[in-house]
């Protein structure tokens, strides 16, 4: 398949430090992507090594939820991987332990090894994104040229974007929608999302300093007062459930609302209780945080109100996997020829099973 | 067991033993668990004591010349992870993983380390076993680098298994489909020896590294020692720390510009300077008596904390010090806090007055007390607070005492007063002058809710109370015989401008007494 020889080319990873795998659902193909990305890596004459780790868990021979059995990862010997005790345990590479890196997860503490083997991994990286930064500094100690590869998770809880890398690349698969139309809709929708545009960089100089200055505020307002500009820092314990406390602070004159954390339909319906939630912009921390349904987001453009991000996704290729959730293989052109037609700026392929 | 010493966690907390701990940064696990022991000397450790205090006291010089040796300790130190589990399960015969074989290893890299570092041990009276033996055997290549896996040099079976599985990882490169398939499945049978003849390597060297154990605690607790001893050192530096001199029971504690280390800190950020604090405390009875705002509490909590870090093996914040070895210490203060637990504050004080004498009544303590009696009726206190002063007066204990009621002159009970505002200070004040109505409008902030209940501004009057206060000689002089209430808060209250009916009245009735 041509797509895999210029896998590399085609997603420009050649030039890239670090790059997320985002799936838009459970086994959207992202393990599958990656060991592709993997064997094209190995085929091509890079001297760079590859370093793996994950949000959260994955990797595992079969679905916890599922029971199925799932794609496992395959390394050469020489890559660096960050993962769990646990998760090391069940990997068959032959390791070096380089470092203890004191993050903890559920499945023991996050370990820096190097691969003296080719073999299998099962990747359980931590959960919150500054673990991930940690990570990501003590990877660069021992190998400050290879490629940072996170396999990221798509949830509220954890997100792959926020700064921690480059680019990305998004899984989709035929569980998010068997019908061609409607998954290329879904799709575009999401990407929209993810790469929701940057905000201008005067917006980003007077908002960032606030940012910084109210490290634990989950929303700020900016307000055109009488001679300047104002502003209010709201502190909550969350953005869910707090929509009205959020949206009793918005007044006609507020022009700019940044918040922190998961954007969910359920709060912006909060939010548009409130008519003064209207003709201002929408600042999040990266296109990661926006889980919104079509509807929703029509429901924010009438009442003219445009989404902006602090960090923009560079999202450099799509990933199609055919498979239905029982494990049905769907027949990838019609699905291809959808998706290219409704994604016209980022190339979308279908790699095929890996040889894993 | 009694407690070494007679104090309430909030009051502890006051004194700032607390803070004290938190400033002393320890690096490894180990030396946080020896900090957060709270070793408490007594005359019966007092040779330990010693040795602790003189260890600090060479490496403050080590610390305070830069010595290159210092910085690797730290860093060192700084790496050092907690290892009792993995030592547990070394006693226990268990089984290792490689990340316990990986933290031991570290471990015993940090120890060669350290080892080398002799200025410093032989500084902090620390001394290591040698381990190299252990280390060795976690590096059996002689790679001289901390990283660790089961290392092909330790069978020439797992070498073998291994070359093998290397062969079929290269021929599943090469190859796709359905032979890779086969091969991956090869793959996994070899897999299954390197794993079983991996586990028996675990085993095997568990039980080789086992016997090196001794050696291994020994040197981990001589990590957690040394760090300690380190931040100590550092934290007397820091604080200008006195190594105190220990003297032989029945002679005086002498302390010479203490200084109470939260407290100096709180002042210096708004500009202002701790007065140092020098006393006498004798066996027998010490009253301190002076004005309202003299700073008798910061003396009595600067005082207790100085003597009680001294037995803990800290060097106080004083220009010098010297004291006995008590059995306890005891410290007592009704001020604050009570209200909240909404006991009767003379109820919990005559607990305290009963508990103190009768631990006294065996051992030598030093008993402090804020003020005792103060909401009781005056006669009664005062008659409590002399019966006490003359009891422990003949004592072979230190009391120590603040308090505003006269104490009667008696054998054994020695008088110190806080210096206090001279009075022609005071009376260079400007007079109070009341502001008019609208002028404390203008400042004061538009009021809702609860607060609508309270005083307007109160700025203009903590001002002129922290002009009064700046005229405080906080300094106490020692001085002979009962004291004259020489308080000076009529004076006060005049300069704070309570009424002039008022302040005839309190004349007059200070001139009946």
């Amino acid at each position: 398949m041509e797509a895999k020889a210029g896998l590399l080319e085609l997603a420009g990873l050649n030039e890239l430090q670090s790059l997320a795998l985002i799936g838009m659902s459970k086994n959207a193909g992202k393990t599958t992507c990656l060991n592709h990305i993997i064997t094209a890596w190995q085929a091509s004459d890079q001297t760079r090594q590859l370093a793996l780790t994950s949000i959260g868990r994955d990797g595992e021979t079969e679905d916890i939820l599922s029971g199925r059995a799932k794609p496992r990862i395959y390394i050469p010997a020489g890559t660096l991987i960050a993962s769990a005790e646990d998760a090391l345990q069940r990997s068959d590479a032959l390791l070096e332990i380089l470092e203890l890196s004191d993050v903890r997860t559920a499945f023991g503490e996050v370990i820096i090894c190097r691969a003296l083997s080719d073999g299998y991994v099962e990747l359980a990286g931590p959960g919150a994104s500054e673990e991930i930064a940690v990570i990501s500094e003590l990877i660069r100690q021992h190998d400050p040229e290879c490629l940072f590869i996170i396999d990221g998770a798509l949830s509220r809880r954890s997100q792959a974007g926020s700064g921690l890398s480059e680019a990305a690349i998004l899984a989709v698969s035929g569980i998010t929608a068997a019908v061609p139309e409607i998954l290329a809709e879904k799709a575009a929708f999401a990407l929209d999302l993810l790469q929701a545009r940057l905000v201008t960089p005067e917006i980003q100089e007077n908002l960032m300093p606030l940012i910084i200055s109210h490290p634990t505020a989950r929303a700020i307002l900016l307000s055109q007062g009488k001679h300047q500009i104002e502003h209010k820092a709201i502190e909550l314990p969350s953005l869910v459930g707090f929509g009205l406390d959020i949206s009793k602070e918005l007044q006609k004159n507020s022009s700019i609302l940044f918040l922190r954390g998961a954007i969910t339909d359920q709060l912006i319906n909060e939010l548009l209780k409130e008519p003064h939630f209207a003709n201002l912009l929408l600042i999040v921390e990266d296109g990661t945080r926006l889980f919104l349904t079509p509807g929703t987001a029509h429901k924010l453009q009438r009442r003219k109100i445009e989404l902006a991000v602090l960090n923009a996704l560079d999202v450099r290729l799509v990933c199609l996997n055919p498979t239905r959730s029982n494990g049905q293989l769907l027949n990838p052109e019609p699905l291809l020829a959808a998706l290219r037609q409704k994604i016209t700026n980022i190339p979308v392929v279908n790699l095929g099973p890996s040889n894993m | 067991m009694h407690s070494s010493v007679m104090i309430t966690s909030d009051l502890l907390q006051q004194v700032g033993l607390p803070a004290v701990l938190e400033a002393c940064h320890c690096r490894t696990p180990q030396g946080s668990r020896l900090k957060n022991a709270v070793r408490f000397y007594n005359d019966q450790s007092r040779e330990e004591l010693e040795k602790e205090l003189a260890a600090i006291s060479r490496l403050t010089v080590l610390i305070t010349e830069k010595h290159p040796q210092i910085v690797e300790a730290l860093t060192q130190l700084a790496r050092l992870r907690e290892l009792r589990g993995t030592f547990s399960r070394l006693e226990k015969g268990g089984l290792l993983d490689d990340t316990e074989f990986f933290e031991l290893k570290g471990a015993l890299i940090i120890f060669s380390r350290l080892t080398k570092l002799r200025d410093i041990l032989i500084s902090a009276s620390v001394n290591f076993e040698d381990t190299s033996a252990a280390t060795a055997l976690l590096d059996p290549g002689g790679r001289s680098n901390p990283a660790f896996h089961i290392y092909s040099e330790y069978s020439p079976s797992l070498a073998e298994i291994r070359s093998r599985k290397k062969e079929v990882e290269w021929q599943i490169s090469q190859n796709k489909g359905s032979q890779r398939r086969t091969l991956l499945t090869k793959r996994a049978l070899v897999i299954a020896e390197e794993d079983q003849e991996e586990e028996r390597i675990r085993w095997e060297l568990g039980a080789k590294l086992a016997d090196w154990l001794p050696q291994m605690q020994h040197n981990a607790d001589a990590c957690g020692l040394l760090d300690f001893r380190l931040a100590k050192a550092d934290l007397a530096v820091r604080w200008n720390g006195a190594r105190p001199k220990l003297v032989e029971q029945g002679l005086p504690a002498v302390l010479v510009d203490a200084r109470h280390p939260e407290v100096a800190a709180n002042l210096e950020k708004h500009g202002l300077q701790f007065t140092p604090i020098s006393i006498e405390i004798q066996q027998g009875t010490t009253v301190l008596t002076g004005a309202n705002m003299g700073g008798k509490s910061v003396a009595l909590k600067t005082i207790f904390l100085a003597l009680l870090m001294t037995q803990l093996g800290y060097f106080p914040n004083c220009q010098s010090l010297q004291t006995p070895l008590f059995e306890f210490f005891a410290f007592e203060s009704s001020q604050e806090g009570d209200i909240n637990r909404g006991l009767s504050s003379f109820g919990l004080e005559a607990v305290s007055i009963r508990d103190h004498y009768r631990r006294n009544k065996i051992q030598r303590g030093l008993i402090v007390m804020d003020e005792p009696c103060r909401g009781t009726n005056p006669a009664e206190a005062a008659a409590i607070v002399n019966a006490m002063c003359k009891t422990y007066g003949r004592s072979e204990s230190s009391f120590f005492i603040a308090t505003h009621y006269p104490v009667s002159l008696q054998p054994g009970i020695r008088f110190y007063q806080v210096k206090g505002i001279r009075p022609e200070l005071l009376h260079q004040l400007p007079p109070y002058q009341e502001r008019s109505a609208s002028d404390q409008q203008e400042v004061s902030e538009p009021k809702t809710g609860i607060t609508t209940l309270v005083k307007v501004d109160q700025r203009e009057d903590l001002t002129r109370v922290r002009r009064i206060q700046n005229l405080m000689d906080y300094r106490l002089e020692k001085i002979d015989g009962t004291h004259a209430v020489p308080s000076g808060a009529i004076k006060i209250a005049e300069l704070l401008g309570v009424d002039e009916s008022l302040l005839r009245e309190m004349l007059a009735a200070w001139q009946e007494e």
